[in-house]
């Protein structure tokens, strides 16, 4: 996309500087000799012209900056970029080859997503087929099941950064329930620090879920499960062999969404444990964040970066295919 | 006659707590192997009706019966009865052998025998090489057959269809049309069928129930109801064009008795003497098909042919006398043009009479007439 946007702004200025020159005499001589049609895609430039400016500037450039970094050893103390010196794809087998950290945040990246994913389905989905009955407060409830989605990521670490203090809330709680003995060092031990991270996820993220499924199951073609009840299947039945199947575009564009976001997760991580203890809940993000701005390794990080990338479009393309027909088929 | 297999003992059904009544006491007797259709406009309470047989809503009160049975009360699934919807509701995940086999399939029932079934269903709505299609490649009318096969497959003692052919274009609903006789005669289902329109009716039920505002207003013989109808809806509802509907009074005229309308007069004929001749206010009606048309000199009634609309064979008249606008269906080619003097002439017999107040049919004691 950013690709698209980047040539047509570049024949955009390539154009207008074309017109430029030969707009006077032609308006002179030759009046109205320009094709009619020219005109208003023309002034349609013009107008889009400002954007794509800054698309360019903001999207385009500092990508191909990127990329052109990943394959150079330049550090910010070095000077300058171009003075750098270029190593071909060192930075990238090192990190697909030696660098075990990055390979470890990457698989721990992915079985958080995984894991955080499949619960926030697995609450998002009952939640939103409880949503489908009626009962007293309902819209009061709803708007209290999708306020954790509003609240900055920042803020949602901190929040369950200050409950997960080993005399927070949390272990006050397990004091109270369980006795002092089973009270629990969030953040210093490995397990725990995972646990507190898939929570804070779960938390923030189940709304997302419980939203798109919601709208789904309600737009849901009353017939064929009406259809379906005649022919004798049970309410479960029902469910699983009639209304999920319906169900899949939705709950695969609510995977994709999600998955995009969660291998970026970093805000959470950072203000819960900074990746810790040790590298434990250390995210792919969170890495590159630390390569680039605590050991200025930028062309390095610059390298993982573009890896991810490749890795994250090649994992929404695996995802939508099952479903790509269906969505790009429209009408049906 | 043979025991009714479905019947409908006054059933009602309302909604808001009476706010609305959608089915308002409703009693027919379907005999088995029968098809009987349930004829009227949208909103009449049709849908409601097979919904309730069906399970899917509860009536307010009255009861429904199979083979003697009630079935109120009764799951929707297990009624044994099948429906289906006008717009299919083909599982369009499935493929068309998984949509036939999902009504055993969902009851457990053994691989070998699921297979047998839908390959029987299959090859009675020849779709036995489209098994593997998935559902959502499927046009109109295999879609159709699909939603039939699926629900015949469950082995059902009725058989519902709802407006089955309405979202069907005009060639492949005459084929299916043949389609549901054949399988019909076939395996003689018992069915009923829904529809709005009269043409379906005539052509695949055994009898007619017409339908208004939630009650069942003539049940009759698909031949005869368009002859007899026992209600002016149902007079102004069946026949194309429908019939004739003169509002007028009935008066004694020298030992026999008029109907008078404005400046139209038919004499009908003596009324057997030993009954009080009818009085008062009723309605006439005239079917299309029973209007001669005769020279206009000499003729007792006469008026001018405003519009002719051609229907191949023959042709529907609108024909303006006595300040009436009548409709007459004449053979094409033996008619007057538009602009046209003619005469017209009617026979008693094929008069029909409906009470002013009770919009019923009145049957007069009309003495027997010298043939």
């Amino acid at each position: 996309m950013t690709d698209i946007t980047g040539t047509t702004g570049m024949t955009g200025i390539a154009a207008i500087e074309k017109e430029a020159m030969a707009l006077p005499p032609a308006a002179v001589t030759a009046g109205g000799s320009l094709p009619k049609a020219a005109k208003p895609s023309r002034i349609g430039l013009y107008l889009t012209l400002p954007g794509q400016i800054v698309s360019v500037l903001v999207l385009v450039v500092p990508l191909l900056v990127a990329l052109y970094m990943s394959f150079t050893d330049w550090t910010p103390t070095r000077g300058s970029l171009l003075a750098a010196q270029l190593v071909g794809i060192d930075n990238y087998s090192e990190l697909l080859v030696w660098d075990t950290r990055f390979i470890y945040a990457v698989i721990r990246t992915l079985c958080l997503s995984v894991v955080c994913l499949s619960l926030e389905f697995a609450f998002g989905l009952g939640l939103a087929v409880l949503f489908l009955r009626e009962f007293r407060g309902k819209s009061v409830l709803f708007s209290a099941f999708l306020t954790p989605m509003m609240i900055l990521p920042v803020v949602v670490g901190y929040i369950f950064w200050m409950l997960f203090q080993s005399n927070g809330p949390v272990n006050q709680m397990l004091e109270f329930v369980l006795g002092p003995q089973h009270t629990v060092e969030w953040f210093r031990s490995a397990p725990f620090a995972v646990l507190a991270v898939i929570v804070t996820e779960v938390w923030h993220w189940t709304p997302l879920f419980f939203l798109i499924l919601l709208s789904g199951l309600n737009s849901v073609p009353e017939n064929p499960v009406r259809a379906a009840v005649i022919l004798g299947a049970s309410p479960r039945q029902v469910f699983w062999r009639v209304v999920m199947p319906m169900l899949k575009p939705v709950i695969i564009v609510a995977f994709v969404i999600r998955s995009m976001e969660i291998i970026k997760l970093f805000d959470e991580v950072f203000m819960l444990t900074r990746g810790g203890p040790g590298s434990s809940t250390e995210t792919v993000s969170l890495y590159i964040y630390k390569l680039a701005f605590n050991d200025f390794q930028l062309a390095y990080g610059a390298a993982a970066a573009f890896l991810v990338l490749l890795g994250c479009l090649a994992m929404i393309h695996l995802l939508l295919t099952p479903v790509r027909d269906q969505l790009l088929a429209g009408g049906r | 006659m043979t025991r009714p297999r479905l019947e409908l003992v006054s059933l009602h059904k309302e909604y808001d707590n009476g706010a609305v009544v959608a089915v308002d006491g409703i009693d027919l007797a379907v005999t088995a192997g029968e098809t009987i259709a349930l004829l009227g406009p949208s909103g009449c309470g049709k849908s409601t009706t097979l919904n309730m047989i069906v399970g899917l809503e509860q009536p307010t009160s009255g009861d429904i019966q199979i083979d003697g049975a009630s079935i109120v009360g009764v799951p929707a699934g297990k009624r044994n009865v099948g429906l289906v919807f006008q717009d299919y509701a083909v599982f369009t995940s499935m493929t068309v052998r998984q949509n036939l086999a999902f009504g055993l399939a969902v009851r457990k029932r053994p691989k070998a025998e699921i297979t047998r079934a839908v390959a029987e269903v299959a090859e009675l709505l020849g779709m036995s090489d489209r098994l593997d299609a998935r559902a959502k490649d499927l046009g109109g009318s295999e879609l159709q057959r699909v939603a039939i096969g699926r629900t015949l497959v469950t082995k059902p003692a009725i058989l519902l269809l709802d407006e089955p052919l309405s979202n069907l274009e005009a060639a492949a609903r005459l084929a299916m049309r043949r389609e549901l006789r054949r399988l019909q005669s076939e395996i003689g289902l018992t069915i009923i069928y829904v529809t709005h329109d009269q043409i379906e009716a005539l052509s695949l039920a055994d009898r007619i129930a017409v339908m208004h505002a939630g009650r069942i207003l003539q049940v009759e013989k698909t031949a005869r109801i368009c002859e007899r109808p026992d209600h002016v809806f149902v007079a102004g509802f069946l026949g194309s064009p429908p019939m004739n509907l003169v509002k007028g009074a009935i008066e004694p005229c020298e030992g026999s008795v008029v109907f008078r309308h404005g400046g139209l007069t038919l004499p009908l004929g003596a009324i057997a003497d030993f009954i009080k001749p009818p009085e008062g206010r009723f309605t006439l009606g005239i079917r299309p098909e029973a209007v001669r048309l005769v020279p206009a000199d000499g003729a007792a009634l006469s008026g001018e042919v405003l519009l002719v609309e051609s229907r191949g064979a023959d042709a529907v008249l609108t024909v303006e006398a006595a300040g009436l606008k009548l409709k007459v269906v004449a053979p094409a080619g033996a008619h007057p043009g538009e602009g046209q003097a003619t005469g017209l002439a009617v026979d008693p017999e094929a008069l029909v009479f409906f009470g002013g107040d009770t919009n019923r049919r009145v049957d007069l004691p009309l003495a027997a007439r010298p043939n």
